[in-house]
């Protein structure tokens, strides 16, 4: 019978090694919710100005952040001395679990900043304030560009206050066009001749780094094509990817991969960082990517900043394409209790000056109108960017977006599954489209 | 706090007095009460979770209405048409997995068992090796390695003499082949990924099993003349029967919730193709917008058929125990 004594002894040995890591992650959870705890809440119900205003920042900062925001800070505390304004980095990979919990818990910070992509979804959770009012009375305000405004709102309401945006533009490598004796394309086809033109140069390279799971990028060429994602007539959603000029977008961006074969089939998987990381080293011409992301790639290799340009994404036959405006926006946490201090602190932080000096060291543009329309055609970088911030368009304007666009991953799906050659574009796009509306006008 | 219970029958057996009765129980508390708090509330809270109509943290923070939903989101889910390819892929994945586990593991525990005494130390630690390391530095080193340009695994391909490559796979370059792209070759990876991780403690165990084999009935076996195979099919495998019967469950058990694996190899939760039904329930209650209930209920029949899986394993092991 000894096998079975030494069966049972193993089955004890399974059990206990698995409780204690239950354990563990208990104890981590309620750490976790400890310290999410002690964020805020000594703000004083009283009317008097509160004694602590937490403030959560996308990302992990850095001495320019760290040294402007101690600035913002006394700004502040001209007018409420009194109050500690503590300033808590999240990193953006981070931020939804990290909202989710200080929702979930009841406590959270008092000014936030999040992507200008999620303001609506967290609107529609009730973690953000209605702010509506607000951005009505405050003069500044009115001179915010109108599509970022916007994308910030829900039902007509206001979420967050726009506080910095960026556009993608094409990334390119100098040093390979001037061997391949190519110039920055201006219209679709010379896009793919240049593509050609260098990954013949450079064997082992590819023409192009195609993010071909990401949908960002690609909004450019079906807006510059004349195609629509989705548009409202009514109340009902019509999705705009069965037209010809939505059809003709699709064909161009996946014959990248299939039929010019400038891009990878691995190509169909990449999101934005994957593709950008082909460029970064050196195994890309070209690829997408917005003016902020210039530090990450030159984390990978310091010496790109001498051999890289960049160009807007361009239309069909010339002219920059329209661009979704990403960037962050500012926003006050449902929660809060000390709203109207937290909002001084808000008009603090996007005073003009501010709001340039902080998209300065981002690299990312102010969303003042009049901070954009100048001041950046000498800059061999951000030339580029400020031509298209000039025309920029939003992803459909309802709360139903979010499904679409982060849980079924319509677009993304819709494109990969051409370039994996599953589907043709007339399939693909007729599929996309079905889902997109059945998504948008449900109840 | 197993140990006192399992060994108890091995003391002489007390006279049952009522304290002595009682003690056992109470010693056991702490235990039994660590599991309910920790195993059972969640278990409850998401059975309950799965009858509601959840899509707003405020509700799971109270402040809102818990509107009732009755058995629509149960429902929803199982006339949904793409839940029937979640639990195809689930159950052919996991029924592959615990095959080719099970084989590999039994392999190289015979392996180990007939190996000298050092090389089996050298064997031994490398397969623990796989097991130690962390399911999530374990995938993302896999991803390196099948990565599409840099990749050992393109690398090696790349290696292939043209002219071979080309008639076996038709391409003789892999520069930016998508390992990931068509579902097959996703859950091929996938499987070698989990296979690799999970075997060792198939092996350790069945090298444990064989170590408590009677030498003599082995010898006997091999003095009639049978073969490597039949001393395997009529002594080895009838012994530790109750060893493979667990093996199996936990590892039936394991296959079928994979999560970290897929989410890590499939960069997130965009691949709804190769979805099985744990990533299904993550991605429905998480990504936005969420779905608690409906995540919930994916998470309810998920435990369901393991249970039922489980339970009928069970049965059929203690069935052949009695005989």
């Amino acid at each position: 019978m000894r096998p079975e004594a030494d069966e049972r002894g193993r089955g004890c040995v399974v059990k206990t090694r698995r409780r204690p890591l239950q354990v563990v992650t208990v104890a981590l959870a309620a750490a976790m919710l400890l310290s999410a705890c002690d964020s805020a809440d000594d703000g004083g119900g009283d009317g008097g100005d509160p004694t602590k205003l937490t403030v959560w920042m996308m990302g992990e900062g850095g001495e320019a952040q760290n040294a402007f925001l101690d600035e913002v800070e006394q700004q502040f505390r001209t007018k409420h001395p009194n109050t500690d304004v503590v300033v808590q980095y999240v990193p953006w990979l981070e931020a939804p679990k990290k909202f989710q919990a200080a929702l979930a818990g009841g406590e959270g910070p008092d000014v936030t900043e999040l992507g200008n992509t999620e303001t609506q979804g967290w609107a529609e959770q009730e973690a953000l304030a209605d702010l509506t009012d607000r951005l009505a009375g405050w003069a500044p305000g009115q001179d915010i560009l109108p599509d970022l405004v916007k994308n910030a709102q829900l039902d007509g309401k206001q979420y967050g206050i726009p506080w910095y945006a960026g556009v993608r533009a094409i990334f390119y490598r100098t040093d390979w066009f001037a061997e391949a004796g190519v110039q920055p394309p201006k219209n679709w086809d010379e896009l793919v001749q240049v593509a050609k033109a260098v990954q013949a140069k450079k064997p082992g390279t590819y023409g192009i780094a195609l993010p071909g799971n990401s949908e960002l990028p690609f909004y450019s060429f079906l807006w510059g094509a004349g195609g629509e994602i989705a548009t409202e007539n009514g109340g009902t959603w019509k999705s705009g990817y069965t037209s010809p000029e939505a059809r003709k977008a699709v064909t161009f961006w996946t014959d990248l991969v299939t039929v010019h074969k400038v891009a990878p089939p691995a190509a169909a998987g990449w999101n934005e960082v994957d593709a950008r990381t082909q460029f970064a080293t050196g195994k890309a011409a070209m690829a997408f990517a917005g003016s902020w992301q210039q530090a990450a790639m030159l984390k990978a290799d310091p010496e790109l900043s001498k051999v890289w340009g960049t160009f807007p994404i361009p239309g069909p036959d010339g002219g920059p394409a329209p661009a979704f405006a990403g960037g962050s926006d500012i926003a006050i946490w449902e929660d809060s209790k000390a709203k109207d201090v937290a909002w001084d602190y808000v008009t603090v932080l996007l005073e003009k000056q501010n709001n340039k000096k902080w998209a300065d060291s981002l690299s990312f543009f102010p969303v003042y109108k009049d901070l954009v329309g100048s001041g950046y055609n000498d800059d061999k970088i951000m030339a580029a960017f400020a031509a298209s911030m000039r025309s920029t368009k939003l992803t459909p304007m309802t709360p139903k977006w979010v499904e679409v666009s982060r849980n079924k991953t319509v677009t993304q799906v819709m494109n990969s599954s051409i370039m994996k050659g599953q589907k043709t574009v007339d399939q693909a796009t007729a599929d996309a489209a079905a889902e997109i509306e059945s998504i948008l006008n449900a109840k | 706090m197993t140990d006192v219970t399992t060994e108890r029958p091995a003391v002489p057996v007390p006279r049952w007095s009522r304290g002595a009765g009682r003690l056992p129980y109470l010693l056991m508390l702490p235990c039994l009460v660590v599991i309910a708090v920790l195993l059972l509330w969640p278990l409850v809270q998401i059975g309950v979770m799965s009858l509601y109509d959840l899509d707003s943290v405020r509700q799971v923070r109270g402040d809102r209405e818990w509107p009732w939903a009755g058995l629509a989101n149960y429902r929803d889910i199982l006339t949904d048409p793409f839940f029937h390819t979640v639990l195809r892929n689930t159950v052919l994945f996991a029924a592959a997995n615990v095959v080719l586990t099970m084989v590999l593991g039994t392999l190289v525990g015979l392996l180990l068992h007939r190996l000298g005494r050092r090389m089996a130390a050298f064997v031994g630690a490398c397969v623990l090796l796989a097991w130690a390391t962390p399911a999530l530095t374990g995938t993302i080193t896999w991803k390196w390695i099948f990565d599409d340009t840099n990749g050992l695994v393109t690398w090696l391909f790349n290696a292939l003499p043209d002219g071979l490559s080309r008639s076996v796979f038709g391409r003789a370059d892999w520069t930016g082949y998508g390992w990931f792209n068509a579902p097959l070759s996703f859950f091929a990876i996938l499987t070698l990924v989990v296979v690799w991780h999970s075997f060792p403690f198939v092996a350790v165990s069945v090298l444990a099993g064989l170590k408590s084999l009677p030498p003599e009935l082995l010898e006997a076996a091999r003095v009639d003349g049978a073969g490597p195979w039949r001393v395997f099919r009529s002594v080895t495998f009838p012994l530790l029967r109750p060893v493979f019967g667990i093996l199996v469950v936990l590892s039936t058990i394991w296959d079928f919730k994979v999560f970290t694996q897929q989410f890590v190899l499939a960069g997130g939760t965009q691949d709804r193709p190769t979805f099985m039904l744990s990533i299904y329930s993550y991605a429905t209650a998480f990504s936005p917008p969420p779905k608690y209930g409906l995540g919930a209920a994916i998470a309810v029949v998920l435990t369901v058929i393991l249970l039922v899986v489980t339970g009928v394993y069970v049965r059929a092991l203690l069935r052949q125990e009695e005989l």
